[in-house]
């Protein structure tokens, strides 16, 4: 299953009660139509950290990159680019006056 | 009365802002233009004097209009919560006879359910800033509903109309309120309701006309709606932000738009200072912050004042049925009172009653009972209701207190079950009527779980008939067709016995803890689905 399916399902599961009516288009704003309340992407902010292993910081907390599943699977996939980026070259300790 | 201030302000300023919503600003004398031609509109389309007219928005600048213009016409306006169901809708239509319903246009679907079945409704207005030649809510109305928009009526400069003579204890408002029984209850709230508490207000807040107040709380809510009466008041602004669920958006603009005043439920500040990069902001002109609904745990006031030295915190309480507020903390006191709901506001006094009808001694508990010019006329078509409140003209609270030496209050419970989660205070009747209703439950009860953003969730314990199935998603969505998204279970649990007590009363106390919910009906949790 793709990044964005999962999503859906997790949606789906969590805030259609399993019933999955059309309506999740994956530019549907979340925000727009009410789908998730401030709780409710706090629950979404859970699932995708456990998910897919990545930290989200409080000042990515905003709608660009959370409110449709487009926006998230964009930023997820760009979290997960940059993540992997550090671990791969962790920035140079700082030179010892010594 | 608020419109006729609102005519006042407009005379001395017309051209102060009196709200903000993203990039709109609209003045007191456009509000006042504004809401005159919504009254105009109203009279001479036949609305009388008490007449109800119903508000079904999200918070705007049009919702303000049409409230003021429904008092102008002499009409009682009637708040209802956007995020009703059809179902809910209908009941308040119905229960309240309302004549005329204003209704933003998003809401179409629920609001075109709701008037097939409530023949009381002779004129809907749909809330949109310009006339559509075709609304979709006019496809899907009955035939004899009239249909007319917002945008029209306000963009009509025809105003010859006579407004009906109004005193100061004609009903102005009803506000619907969760009810133990599970029925809606209708808040009837006077001109002189609303003005008293709003002044009283000002006062303790000290609101002036350079005061801003971001309103994230609806106005169908009586703390959201206090924010606008008490600014209109005091000739300052309103800016509206209509959802808390990106907070650092609303911070953006709080920045923008240099803000001086922020009000919250409990939730609104846990997820403040837990889920938000509001560290990282500075809000140098954010003069004060309110919080009511409950007390602010001792951290997050530490939290607060160490991020916001400058910033007073003002914790408050009270009820839709006094109209909105009732008591509230000096800021000063905040780390020295932990967990007090502080003294009564000006104008309101505030006694700690024992059940057998005689006060309190300090520090002994209580129910909170209360007497003001803000305490409502009672519950509109419900005098056996309004009985059991209103008592020799002091509102009886249901909430249980005690007042310490100095005269602090503290809130120690409540006589009824109500559950309040975020801003919403929520029947279990209510929803326990709705699972019962379902063909395969032979009992449920409802209970408020511990929440740590939410204050409570909502959990739903469910006994099935013998040999019948369900799951959970099955009961949520049999809910989500009948209620509003707040009151829709979190969780649902299945057992195969509620506990209860030798004379078979549910033990809701126990419900409240899941482990002890398993012991005492003597399952193990593995039979929750």
């Amino acid at each position: 299953m793709d990044l964005k399916a999962e999503i859906r399902k997790y949606i789906i599961e969590n805030f259609f009660y399993g019933q999955d009516d059309g309506s999740l288009d994956d530019d549907v704003s979340f925000l727009g139509t009410g789908i998730i309340d401030s709780t409710g992407v706090l629950e979404l902010v859970s699932f995708v950290q456990e998910t897919y292993g990545i930290r989200v910081t409080d000042d990515e907390l905003i709608p660009d990159n959370f409110d449709s599943l487009n926006k998230l699977e964009s930023f997820i996939g760009k979290k997960r680019a940059t993540e992997s980026r550090e671990r791969r070259e962790p920035s140079q300790p700082a030179i010892s006056a010594n | 009365m608020l419109h006729t201030l609102l005519s006042q302000r407009a005379q001395d300023a017309p051209d102060t802002i009196a709200v903000i919503q993203g990039q709109r600003r609209v003045t007191y004398g456009e509000l006042e233009q504004h809401a005159s031609r919504v009254a105009s509109f109203l009279v001479r389309n036949g609305t009388r004097k008490g007449d109800r007219i119903g508000i079904l928005s999200r918070n705007s600048p049009e919702y303000i209009a049409a409230y003021l213009g429904a008092h102008r016409a002499g009409g009682i306006a009637v708040d209802i919560n956007f995020q009703d169901s059809a179902r809910e809708i209908k009941t308040i239509i119905n229960h309240c006879a309302i004549t005329t319903l204003i209704a933003e246009n998003s809401f179409t679907d629920a609001v075109a359910g709701a008037v097939k079945d409530a023949p009381s409704v002779k004129t809907l207005i749909s809330i949109e800033r310009r006339a559509r030649a075709c609304g979709v809510a006019r496809q899907k109305l009955p035939a004899p509903v009239e249909y007319a928009v917002l945008g029209d009526i306000i963009g009509d400069a025809q105003e010859t109309y006579t407004a009906p003579e109004l005193g100061a204890h004609d009903i102005a408002s009803i506000i619907y309120t969760s009810g133990t029984t599970g029925k809606p209850k209708g808040v009837m709230l006077s001109h002189e309701n609303i003005m008293a508490n709003a002044r009283s207000i000002v006062e303790y807040l000290r609101l002036r006309e350079d005061d801003k107040v971001m309103v994230v709380l609806p106005f169908c809510y009586s703390y959201g709606k206090s924010l606008f009466t008490t600014h209109l008041l005091a000739g300052g602004t309103v800016v509206l932000e209509n959802s808390f669920m990106y907070p650092n958006v609303v911070f953006d603009t709080m920045v923008k738009e240099e803000v001086t005043g922020f009000a919250g439920v409990p939730s609104t500040f846990a997820i403040m200072l837990n889920r938000s990069n509001f560290r990282n902001y500075r809000f140098p002109k954010l003069r004060y912050m309110t919080q009511a609904g409950g007390a602010m745990p001792p951290q997050h006031a530490r939290q607060l004042t160490q991020l916001l030295p400058e910033t007073k915190i003002y914790i408050m309480y009270g009820q839709t049925e006094a109209t909105a507020r009732l008591t509230y903390l000096e800021p000063d006191e905040l780390q020295k009172r932990s967990g007090s709901i502080g003294k009564p506001i000006p104008g309101v006094e505030i006694e700690v009653v024992q059940s057998t009808g005689t006060p309190a001694a300090a520090g002994q508990e209580g129910e909170i009972v209360a007497r003001g010019k803000n305490i409502m006329a009672g519950y509109w078509n419900d005098p056996e209701e309004t009985k059991k409140v209103l008592k020799e003209g002091r509102l009886y609270t249901g909430d249980l207190g005690r007042m310490d030496e100095d005269g602090f209050l503290y809130i120690v419970g409540r006589r009824s079950d109500i559950i309040k989660s975020g801003a919403h205070r929520i029947s279990p009747k209510e929803i326990e009527e709705v699972i019962h209703e379902m063909d395969e439950v032979h009992e449920v009860s409802v209970v408020g779980a511990p929440d740590n953003i939410l204050g409570e969730s909502i959990r739903a314990v469910v006994v099935l008939k013998e040999g019948r199935a369900l799951d959970v998603h099955q009961v949520q969505r049999h809910c989500q067709t009948k209620l509003a998204l707040f009151k829709i279970p979190k969780e649902v649990l299945f057992v195969e016995a509620l506990p209860k007590t030798s004379s078979g009363k549910v033990m809701r106390f126990l419900l409240k803890n899941k482990l002890a919910l398993y012991r005492a009906a003597k399952i193990s949790p593995e039979v929750s689905l």
